[in-house]
Formats: C-alpha cells, structure tokens, sequence
C-alpha cells in the first residue's frame, strides 16, 4: 500500500519524529513522507510513533492509497527529494 | 513489499539515526528508509564501514557488490537467520543421492526449456522463420526424460541454449548478427546485454535463498564449487529466460539501447553507465511486475515466484512434494 504521511508537532519533537519517520518511508517535503509499506509496517510504525509523540499536542495524518493506478502525482516548482529506488 | 535499492553513483554510504544515509561526492546527502530495502546492489564506488556492515546483518538485508564493468563481484551475506539442520542434512543427502539428484536438476532444465520455449512462441506470430528453432528445441527437450546423468543432462541443455542464441537473429532488430555466446569479457552488445542480466538474476536468486532455509552452495544441476552459491545458479536458470531475456528483447526491439550506451572496445563490450541505468530500470519494473497465480489465485510479482520456487526445492529435498519447477503457463 502506498502511503503518503504528514506531521504537525510541537518543536521539541519534530526531530524527534523526523528520524523515527525517515527509517519507514522516503522524506519528500518538510514534515511530508512517502512511501510503500505493508499493513504490519503500518502498525509498527503507529505504534512507535505513539510512544514518541503528545497524543494531546501533537498531530500526524496517514494517507492510505490502495492501488496507484488512478493516482496522479504532479510537482509544481522543484523536486526536493526522489522516492527512487535507482541512485 | 521491500524494493531492492541500485546505487550506482560513487558515494558514502553508512548508518545514520538507524537508518541508511548515501553522501554523494558533491556533499548531497540522501536518506533511504531501512524498512523499505530488500537489498543493495552496488555499483558504484562505494565507501563503506563495519557499523554498516553490522546494521545491515541485524536488518537481515544482502549488499550485493558489482565491479567497474558490471561483473558481479560477491555479496555481503549476512548471517543466516533461518537456520535449520534438518534442511541441511536433507539437502546434502539429495545431492549424494544420484537419483535425487538427476530427478531436480532435471525438472530444472525442463522448466528453463518450456520458458526458452515459452519465448520463441510468443514471436512466432510476429516474426517468420522461428518454427525450425522451436521444432529444433523441442526435440532436444523430448530427450531430457531419458538422461542417466547429470552430464548428458548438462549436454542437452547446451544444445538447446546454443539454438536458443542462434534463433535471436530471427526476431530481433540487431545492428549486427548474433554469432556465439562469448563471456569475460563479452564481445557484442547482445553477450554484453546476457551477461549483465544473468549477473543481476544471480544476485537477486541468491537474495531469495537467503529468506529460505536452504543452504546456497548445494546445488543439484551445477556441481557445487568451492567460493560461489551455485544453488543460485541453479534456481536462476528457471527464471533468466521470463526476467533477463524479456528485458533484453524489450530493450532492443523498442529501440530503448543503441550502440552509444555501450563502451566498446577491441574485443570486449560492457554496458555504459547510462545503459546499466536503463537496463536495471527495466529489469526492477520486471520483477515487480505480477502475474495472477493460477493456483494461489492472487496476484504475485516475479520476485515472489523466484521464492516460491525455492520453496518447493525445500520441500523436494525433505521429500514432503515432488519437485514441479516454474512453467510459464501464457
């Protein structure tokens, strides 16, 4: 499943959850990541991610995309990163 | 599913925040997700350390190494994870039995050769001129049920590669035509193109073995050596004619590789830097592609089947199921 991930979180954190995040899935944007994964990865990562963050403060939204065929993706400006697998 | 990552410029790569970090010669760096590699295929002229070595060991993940020209060179393989006696033993007592034995690596060369098959076909309504190749082939197939040894075995698969070579003039658009196989150092493009894809195949094999419990150096077709996983050599002979020759006709026929993306020299021909990206462009989509398995009845991609394949030798050799290899059924 495709995935793409945005994240909210108090400054004292954001390193934090940037490091957890960039094991799982490719850094795309500041506090946006993409990637594939499976859904046990899924969970692995939510639930890393809980321990790491303020369920009170800290926010972090997950798009699930099933299959990518009638998905678009289209950057306007510069690409800050590739999610390529050949570099 | 984890993606097998190509490195191909020169740079650094090393472990940073539990993770994978590449710095580029030009002080850019890059950060992969650990969670999403499968395995390093190296090409480039890379800096590594032991912390990396020791974070891809407990991460499970294989760094295949590729010289200058594209050659495969070895692999880190890290320590076996899935080990099992039982297997061992049984996959030894298979090789030292010859009937066993001749029973697998002729299931081996029965599969190659309906997958050879299987190719020739498909351009057979697109192209005349390959009915004599594939009569030619099939012939030398019918003989494999009567081989007594692995040696006769090994002659008639020769035979039927040879044919196989012989019949690529026949349908694909070469500047030159295809004369023999000729490896280290290949002489033309097309040996250049099989020898870069079988090397890839290899690793990738190998990569398979590693998540299963076999043993990579006992092998059944190939005489296990001494310093190379010949079980890989083996298991990739089932498969090199649906993954590398498919890529290689799709390359050549589209017209994606010209002679520029080759280094030719007075008698050797490598791939360049940019043809290697194409080809391992294409021979990644390939394995990832998938295929509505006839009896698992969902969809399972080329990588997948590579090891389920290695599934069914384990089985074969504990004598749980009678060794079917791989047919293409299309």
């Amino acid at each position: 499943m495709h995935v793409i991930l945005f994240y909210d979180v108090e400054v004292e954190r954001v390193q934090k959850i940037h490091k957890l995040m960039k094991r799982y899935l490719t850094w795309v944007q500041n506090s946006v990541f993409e990637g594939e994964m499976t859904e046990g990865k899924m969970e692995e990562m939510k639930s890393e991610l809980r321990k790491k963050m303020n369920p009170g403060l800290d926010s972090v939204i997950i798009y699930k995309l099933g299959d990518l065929r009638y998905t678009e993706r289209e950057i306007v400006g510069v690409e800050k990163n590739t999610t390529d697998n050949l570099l | 599913m984890k993606r097998n990552y190509y490195l191909l410029k020169n740079s650094r790569i090393r472990r940073k925040d539990n993770t994978i970090c590449l710095e580029y010669e030009n002080g850019e760096k890059k950060n992969l997700p650990i969670e999403d590699v499968e395995a390093f295929y190296l090409f480039g002229e890379m800096d590594l350390n032991t912390k990396l070595l020791n974070f891809l060991s407990q991460e499970k993940i294989p760094l295949h190494v590729f010289n200058y020209y594209g050659y495969y060179s070895g692999s880190y393989y890290p320590r076996e994870y899935l080990n099992s006696g039982f297997v061992l033993v049984n996959q030894v007592e298979a090789y030292k039995n010859p009937e066993k034995r001749l029973e697998i690596a002729r299931e081996l060369i029965t599969g190659a050769s309906h997958n050879i098959l299987c190719n020739l076909k498909y351009y057979q309504n697109r192209r005349a001129g390959l009915e004599g190749h594939i009569e030619e082939i099939e012939k030398y197939k019918n003989k494999l049920p009567e081989v007594s040894c692995i040696m006769e075995l090994m002659a008639w698969e020769g035979h039927i590669r040879d044919r196989y070579y012989e019949s690529f003039n026949d349908f694909l658009d070469l500047p030159e035509p295809y004369k023999k196989r000729v490896k280290r150092p290949p002489d033309n493009m097309l040996n250049a193109l099989i020898s870069f894809g079988n090397s890839l195949m290899y690793a990738t094999v190998l990569g398979e073995i590693y998540h299963t419990q076999l043993n990579p150096t006992i092998s059944y077709l190939h005489e296990p050596g001494n310093r190379r996983f010949s079980l890989s050599l083996d298991i990739s002979e089932v498969f090199k004619p649906l993954i590398v020759d498919h890529v290689i006709f799709k390359l050549i026929n589209t017209r994606m590789l010209s002679e520029k993306d080759f280094d030719q020299d007075a008698n050797c021909c490598y791939l360049s830097e940019n043809g290697r990206k194409i080809f391992i462009r294409e021979y990644d989509e390939r394995l990832s592609t998938t295929i509505k398995h006839r009896h698992l009845k969902r969809n399972v991609s080329y990588r997948r089947l590579i090891r389920m394949e290695c599934y069914k030798i384990e089985k074969t050799i504990v004598g749980d199921a009678e060794y079917k290899a791989f047919q293409a059924w299309w």
